[in-house]
C-alpha cells in the first residue's frame, strides 16, 4: 500500500473527499492534513486541483497518528450532504467527530480530564470547550459507539450504569429523598443539563456520571440507595 | 471543646503555628499579620461566632485545627485561571478548605463557574469568602493568606487540601433557615450577579421594579430548591434608576426562585434545625448577613462557631447559610 493510500485509509477519507496537502513541519510531532472535495480529476493526492478555501477553512484536532498530533483542515460539508465524515468536526467544536467519540469513550470510562489531556495531548481549554458543548446541549455524539458494559463490583448496591433508573433520576420522572448535600447539588446540575441535551449518547454520558458518584459514595448513600429499588 | 480551636488571642494562635499545627484562621488583617509563617491558611474577617456568642474583634483570631489527616495537607494559592483545577488537585479521599477574597476576580469566577469544575461534588469543598469590617469599606480590601510563605493576596484564593485515611470520609452540610415563601416564582435567563430582566410567574418583568413595587424586605434572600437543598441568593442592593438588582451570589437559569419567608426567631429556629452530630464539627462558618440581620452579636448559635463571612462555600458559593464539615466513618 502506498503511503498516500495508507494516510487516506487511516483518516477514513472517502470520495468525493480527498487529501490535498500534508505538512509535518508546522509543529513539533504534528501532522497537518488538508481535505477537500474532488473537482473532477482522477488524482486523489497532492496533484489534484482541489484546494481548501482559506476563508472558510476550519481546523479540528483529529485522532493522533502514532505519537503525532493530527490537525485536519477543511471546509465543513453542508448539513444537507448527509452524515458528516468522521474526520470532520461539528460547529465550533475543537475536535473531529472521530476524536470526539474517542474522548467520549474515555469520559464514559471515568478517565480524569487531566489524564485525557495527557494521553491524547489535547489542551485542557479544548477539552473544557468540548465538554461544555455537550453539557449545554449544543453538541452531540450521534453515532458514537455504545458504551462499554459497566464493570460494577459484585457486592455493590449501586445499579449498573446502563440501568434505566439513572435516566429516570436525571429526567425527574423518579424523585427520591436526598440527605447528602453534594448529591442534591449534583443532581440539580445534571437535571438542568439534561433539560437541554437531546443527543442520546450525551444523555448516557450523564447517567454514567451520576452512577460514578453513587459508586464513589455508596457508604454514605444508604438512605438514597434504599429508594432505588435494589 | 478542643482548646486549639475557637476565638483566641493572636499569641495563642502563634504558639499553635510554631507547634507545627495545621490551621485555618480567620481574623482582621492586622491580627493576621502578626502571625508567624507555618502550616496555616487564613482570610480577613473581624466578625465571629465564638463559644460565648457573636463577636466583633480586631485583635483576636478564629482558629480551626485540621486533624486526622493521612498525609500532610497541601496549601497553595490559586489565581482565577487556576481555580477550575481546584477539585482535580484535591485528594482522592479527603477535603479542601477554600478561602476567597470578596470582590476579587476569583470570587466572581468561582461563584459562576464552580458547579462546572471538574470533579465538583465528587470531592468535598468547604470554605468562605473573606471580608472586612464594614467601617472599613472602601478603605481596605479583603485578603487571604498562605501561611507557609506569609503571602497576603487580595486577588488569589487560598486552599488547603487535606487527605484522609481510607476508613474516613468528609461530609459537607448546611443549615439554611430560609424557605421559599408563598409568593411569585422568579426565573432568570442567564447567570449573573446583577439582574434586571427576569420572568415573574412566566411573564417578562423587571426585578428591581418588582421588588420596589412590592416593598419587598431585601434582607430576605431569593431561595431556590436544589433537589431538597435550599440555596439562597442574597440581595446586595437595588438601583432603581438603572432598574437593576445586585446580588451577593449569582442567580442561575433553569431554577425557580422565590422570596424567602421571614425567619422571626433565628436562634430558636437554628437550635431546632441543628442535627445531632456525633463526630463533632471539624469546620464551620456562617454569614455576616445572618449576624447583622438577626442581631447575633452577643448571642450563641449552639456549639457551632466560626467566622461570620462575606459568603460561604459548601461546594459552591452560598449566602446567608451556615456551612459545616464533619469527618465520618
Amino acid at each position: 500500500m502506498k503511503s498516500e493510500d495508507l494516510l487516506r485509509s487511516v483518516i477514513e477519507v472517502e470520495a468525493p473527499w480527498q487529501v490535498v496537502k500534508v505538512r509535518d513541519d508546522l509543529g513539533k510531532r504534528q501532522v497537518d492534513v488538508w481535505i477537500a472535495q474532488q473537482t473532477g480529476r482522477s488524482g486523489w493526492f497532492f496533484g489534484s486541483k482541489a484546494t481548501v478555501p482559506q476563508d472558510r477553512e476550519q481546523v479540528w484536532r483529529h485522532i493522533n497518528l502514532g505519537n503525532s498530533r493530527c490537525l485536519i483542515h477543511a471546509v465543513p460539508p453542508p448539513k444537507a450532504a448527509g452524515e458528516a465524515p468522521l474526520w470532520c468536526g461539528d460547529g465550533d467544536l475543537p475536535f473531529t467527530r472521530a476524536m470526539s467519540r474517542q474522548i467520549a469513550s474515555m469520559l464514559l470510562e471515568g478517565i480524569k480530564f487531566q489524564s485525557i489531556c495527557s494521553i491524547l495531548d489535547v489542551t485542557v481549554a479544548d477539552l473544557w470547550k468540548f465538554k461544555h458543548s455537550l453539557d449545554s446541549g449544543k453538541a452531540g455524539l450521534s453515532s458514537a459507539p455504545p458504551p462499554p458494559p459497566a464493570a460494577a463490583a459484585p457486592s455493590t448496591r449501586v445499579p449498573e450504569a446502563d440501568d434505566p433508573v439513572w435516566e429516570k433520576l436525571l429526567d425527574g420522572s423518579t424523585n427520591i429523598d436526598i440527605r447528602v448535600l453534594s448529591l442534591k447539588l449534583l443532581l440539580t446540575k445534571l437535571r438542568e443539563q439534561m433539560r437541554v441535551i437531546t443527543d442520546a449518547e450525551v444523555r448516557v454520558l450523564k447517567a454514567y456520571e451520576l452512577q460514578r458518584y453513587f459508586v464513589r459514595y455508596e457508604q454514605m448513600l444508604n438512605h438514597e440507595l434504599g429508594q432505588l429499588g435494589r | 471543646m478542643n482548646t486549639n480551636e475557637g476565638l483566641m488571642p493572636v499569641g495563642r494562635a502563634a504558639d499553635l503555628i510554631r507547634a507545627g499545627k495545621y490551621l485555618s484562621i480567620g481574623g482582621d488583617e492586622q491580627a493576621l499579620r502578626q502571625l508567624p509563617a507555618g502550616n496555616w491558611i487564613g482570610g480577613t474577617i473581624p466578625y465571629f461566632m465564638a463559644n460565648d456568642g457573636g463577636k466583633i474583634s480586631r485583635d483576636q483570631v478564629f482558629v480551626h485545627e485540621i486533624k486526622g489527616f493521612s498525609a500532610p495537607p497541601i496549601m497553595r494559592l490559586y489565581d482565577a485561571d487556576g481555580l477550575p483545577q481546584l477539585c482535580r488537585n484535591a485528594p482522592e479521599n479527603g477535603f479542601t478548605i477554600l478561602i476567597i477574597p470578596a470582590f476579587s476576580e476569583c470570587h466572581g469566577s468561582f461563584a459562576e463557574n464552580a458547579p462546572n469544575y471538574e470533579d465538583m461534588y465528587m470531592k468535598p469543598v468547604v470554605g468562605w469568602i473573606s471580608g472586612i469590617h464594614l467601617d472599613d469599606l472602601g478603605k481596605v480590601s479583603p485578603k487571604v493568606v498562605l501561611g507557609t510563605t506569609g503571602e497576603f493576596s487580595e486577588q488569589h484564593a487560598v486552599a488547603m487540601d487535606v487527605p484522609l485515611p481510607p476508613n474516613k470520609f468528609a461530609r459537607v452540610d448546611i443549615i439554611n433557615l430560609f424557605r421559599p415563601g408563598t409568593g411569585d416564582t422568579i426565573t432568570f435567563a442567564e447567570t449573573g450577579f446583577s439582574v434586571g430582566a427576569c420572568q415573574i410567574n412566566g411573564k417578562q418583568a423587571n426585578l428591581a421594579d418588582y421588588l420596589i413595587g412590592n416593598s419587598t424586605d431585601t434582607r430576605l434572600p431569593l431561595v431556590a430548591d436544589y433537589c431538597g437543598a435550599m440555596i439562597n441568593v442574597s440581595i446586595k442592593g437595588i438601583d432603581a434608576n438603572a432598574r437593576r438588582v445586585d446580588f451577593y451570589a449569582p442567580v442561575f437559569p433553569g431554577l425557580d426562585y422565590k422570596i424567602a419567608a421571614p425567619v422571626n426567631d433565628y436562634l430558636g429556629s437554628f437550635q431546632a434545625a441543628l442535627p445531632k452530630i456525633d463526630s463533632g464539627i471539624s469546620f464551620s462558618c456562617n454569614c455576616i448577613l445572618n449576624f447583622l440581620y438577626s442581631g447575633l452579636e452577643g448571642k450563641r448559635t449552639a456549639n457551632v462557631t466560626g467566622p461570620m463571612t462575606f459568603g460561604e462555600i459548601g461546594y459552591q458559593l452560598l449566602n446567608q447559610t451556615l456551612v459545616y464539615l464533619t469527618i465520618e466513618g
